[in-house]
């Protein structure tokens, strides 16, 4: 036992030597002689271990999770920047709901996220879901969020399809065809800002925007370091940056949500319409409908973001 | 240390450039860890950015205890893997995408990593769900064994055992399948 416990310690000192020293097998195995032949066929399989986990992100999905990122960051600048009486409503609003679902639950807002529409935990879920609706600053933000339930609200259905429950089936449809429709809204030309920046519709976004966002990004870095030594100075230049960055940001989520919304719409019902082959047959009408619906619907959400 | 220790900080009071340098040093690692552990790219892709944007919503509650802040997006990764397998009820490793090969030059070096990859992510198939994760955090994450240890909740001694044993089942298993390990060698040219 001590035995292995000293060849487990050497085997990682081995490593470290190899991962981070950046040493070869052969150098490492000089320190250990006398474990040399019980050291290198591991050492080997280490390194190729390690060398075909050394994937990289491919710089379009790079690009696109870096812009994402820096708009929620910018979102949680732009918070602060809100007269603090709306945040003492909204937060009002927020602790209400917490403290009516602690009161009455006491800690089962946890045990209801994974809840199903049959399942008495489940007005729970929604509440919380509506709370999230709320701290979600944004249109585009609760957007996103709406398109996240929705998928949610797909599987829920699957499920009741699969307990012979028709009518959650119609329930949890109309709150689908629901979020749909406020994605719609909440998409539409008018509806998405930045701040006081108003999002650009898709006409508007051309290919050197996109290709110039990173520097965007990179001029925000900037402009933010710029306003902690010099904020006076240079106020104009921040504003273009984070104003460039913005507009960069929102076309970026904007075409990554209409890419969602199109997967979904075509997934979606593909994954009701299979059920119609295994489903009880109590719930084939309930179904249909939902199918019906939630294609229309969806199609209305994608040209709201500029659909084909 | 202390520069990440002043660097998490400041994110903390809502520095955006501090959250964007975390962000920066640490959006490779953890996208290869999930990666290897769940083997589809656009999971792993949409996984990666939910990770950076729940710890965007949880730093606040982030404390500072001497555990690196790897550990702790580690950790926020790990959950987030877990609730995919439990959701999906897939095994943890699916067949591998041959587009996440890095792209380079040479075509030969490019077949011997692709093949490598498969191989890898065929044999980890073969693992405990402990084994594969330490797999999957000191090789693809890149963390030392003390990190893994904080991350898994265990001692280094456990992970250090655990690594053994899964590089021997590794070995074995390629072996089993006739597999060439090609391993280059950190020798400089």
């Amino acid at each position: 036992m001590r035995k292995t416990r000293e060849f487990e310690n050497i085997l990682d000192e081995c490593l470290e030597r190899l991962l981070v020293r950046g040493e070869t097998i052969e150098q490492c195995l000089q320190h250990f002689p006398k474990l040399a032949n019980e050291l290198k066929p591991l050492l080997e399989t280490a390194l190729a271990v390690n060398q075909a986990s050394a994937i990289q992100p491919n710089s379009e999905f790079r690009d696109r999770a870096r812009y994402q990122f820096y708009s929620a960051l910018q979102e949680t600048g732009l918070k602060r920047k809100r007269p603090f009486f709306l945040w003492r409503l909204r937060w009002a609003a927020v602790m209400s709901i917490v403290l009516a679902l602690l009161v009455a639950s006491g800690g089962t807002v946890m045990a209801a996220s994974g809840s199903m529409p049959d399942e008495f935990l489940y007005p729970t879920k929604l509440v919380t879901e509506q709370a999230q609706l709320l701290l979600t600053p944004s249109a585009l933000g609760k957007a996103e969020l709406y398109t996240r339930l929705a998928d949610k609200r797909v599987d829920e259905i699957a499920r009741m399809a699969g307990k012979n429950k028709p009518e959650k089936i119609e329930q949890t449809a109309q709150l689908l065809n629901k979020y749909l429709t406020k994605i719609a809204a909440l998409t539409s030309a008018k509806g998405v800002k930045v701040g006081i920046t108003v999002a650009p519709s898709p006409g508007e976004t051309t290919a050197t925007e996109k290709t110039t966002a990173l520097a965007a990004a990179q001029a925000l870095q900037e402009a933010t370091a710029a306003e902690k030594t010099s904020a006076a100075e240079t106020p104009k230049i921040n504003e273009q940056a984070k104003s460039s960055l913005a507009r960069s940001i929102m076309s970026d989520r904007r075409a990554k949500l209409k890419e969602t919304m199109g997967r979904y719409a075509s997934n979606h019902p593909a994954r009701l319409r299979a059920l119609l082959e295994t489903a009880p047959p109590a719930t084939r009408q309930a179904l249909l409908d939902a199918i019906a619906k939630s294609e229309g619907s969806y199609k209305k959400a994608i040209e709201s973001l500029g659909g084909d | 240390m202390q520069d990440e220790e002043n660097l998490v900080g400041r994110a903390r009071q809502g520095d955006q450039k501090a959250f964007a340098q975390l962000y920066e040093e640490h959006f490779n690692k953890i996208y290869r860890y999930v990666v290897v552990r769940i083997g589809d790219k656009t999971e792993a892709e949409d996984m990666t950015q939910q990770v950076f944007l729940n710890a965007l919503q949880s730093i606040a509650s982030f404390k500072w205890q001497g555990t690196p802040f790897a550990a702790w997006l580690f950790r926020i990764a790990h959950n987030q893997v877990v609730d995919y397998f439990r959701k999906n009820q897939k095994q943890p490793v699916a067949l591998f995408d041959e587009s996440l090969v890095e792209s380079d030059s040479n075509p030969q070096r490019m077949a011997e990593n692709s093949l490598d990859i498969e191989q890898l992510l065929s044999a980890t198939e073969r693992l405990t769900a402990a084994q594969r994760e330490v797999i999957s955090l000191r090789f693809a994450g890149g963390l030392a064994i003390a990190e893994v240890a904080k991350i898994m909740g265990k001692s280094q001694g456990a992970v250090k055992a655990l690594q053994h044993s899964a590089i021997i089942a590794l070995r074995k298993t390629l072996l089993s399948e006739n597999k060439v390990l090609v391993a280059e060698d950190n020798e400089k040219d």
